[in-house]
């Protein structure tokens, strides 16, 4: 298999189905963006009103990606002054946290991953060779049980979630943890939703993986049941 | 720790109980739509008949259902700090 390019760093996938609707809330901040005619004031109403709220969820956001609080902190504070910037594309009253939760995504990408410690390289081979044939995806179920991770406290789940590779990262956060709909997600991640469902079940493929391991290192074991 | 089901005749009205799913990963896939909702009517009533009368399928549903759960409840939420917010909002009214 070829390499994956650094950036798209996705598998090309079956089911590229479902295009996204012409009306997208999400559009990237660009300067060909017809410019909505806010006046200031209106700009700093929308800054606080749709835009603050959600700077909590970005910040957790950002640090789930960056594993790094000095990063997060860089990486929000870059995406809201974007998107002030950018305000006059934004429609008013749309979906403002999946419009800015794609400005961070994409600069995260931008000027983020490129300086970022994290050995993206060696991670995408682990998960080349793990996943690199379409009956290794469809045929692999991780052999695990539910009454095994129901004791694991929430750092182990983050340091499991974090040894995942950043785009099956991603995916989870967004869906388990963010609630976004998979439309959603397709939109921040410029990615068909058939894309999104492919990459999230092979993200908790390998978290449940990850999940096992620490189950295992716990003690627990299949048979042992009291 | 399951016991064996008794042999009772013609009696019992429920469905076989499988305990070998020969679609594991379709269902998986099915499974995990549905904790997603994001399923259609017909797959969830497929998955609600799957539930109902396969071992592997129920185990499965249990997992996937636990691991959604620790992430949604059980990882800590940091929110932003305040001095970050304090910063944006300065560095806005510099703006225009
Ligand atoms: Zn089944």
């Amino acid at each position: 298999m070829a390499t994956i390019p650094e950036v798209m760093s996705d598998t090309p996938t079956r089911d590229d189905d479902q295009l996204l609707p012409d009306s997208d809330p999400t559009e990237q901040p660009s300067a060909d963006t017809p410019a909505r005619g806010y006046s200031d004031a209106q700009k700093y109403q929308i800054f606080n009103k749709e835009f603050m709220p959600h700077i909590d969820s970005m910040y957790n956001f950002a640090f789930r990606l960056t594993t790094d609080e000095d990063d997060a902190n860089d990486l929000v504070q870059d995406t809201y002054l974007k998107a002030f910037r950018f305000i006059s594309s934004f429609e008013q009253g749309t979906n403002a946290k999946a419009w800015l939760f794609r400005i961070l995504k994409n600069s995260f990408i931008n000027d983020y991953r490129k300086k970022s410690k994290e050995p993206a390289k060696v991670d995408y081979q682990d998960v080349e060779t793990t996943y690199n044939s379409e009956d290794a995806e469809s045929e692999h179920t991780v052999d695990l049980r539910a009454e095994s991770v129901s004791d694991l406290i929430g750092d182990e789940v983050a340091t499991a979630l974090n040894s995942l590779p950043v785009d099956f990262r991603t995916v989870i956060i967004l869906c388990d943890i963010e609630g976004f709909t998979y439309e959603e997600m397709a939109k921040i991640l410029d990615i068909p939703i058939g894309t999104v469902r492919s990459r999230l079940h092979r993200a908790r493929n390998l978290l449940k993986e990850k999940l096992r391991d620490y189950a295992s290192s716990m003690g627990y074991k299949e048979e042992n049941e009291e | 720790m399951q016991t064996s089901l008794p042999p009772s005749a013609s009696s019992s009205g429920k469905p076989e109980m499988k305990e070998h799913c020969n679609h594991s990963a379709d269902c998986l896939k099915m499974i995990q739509l549905i904790l997603d909702g994001e399923a259609t009517d017909q797959q969830l009533v497929r998955v609600k008949a799957n539930l109902e009368s396969c071992r592997p399928c129920i185990e499965m549903y249990q997992l996937e259902k636990e691991v959604k759960e620790l992430l949604t409840k059980r990882m800590e939420k940091r929110c932003c700090p305040e001095q970050l917010v304090a910063t944006i909002k300065s560095r806005i009214l510099s703006f225009s």
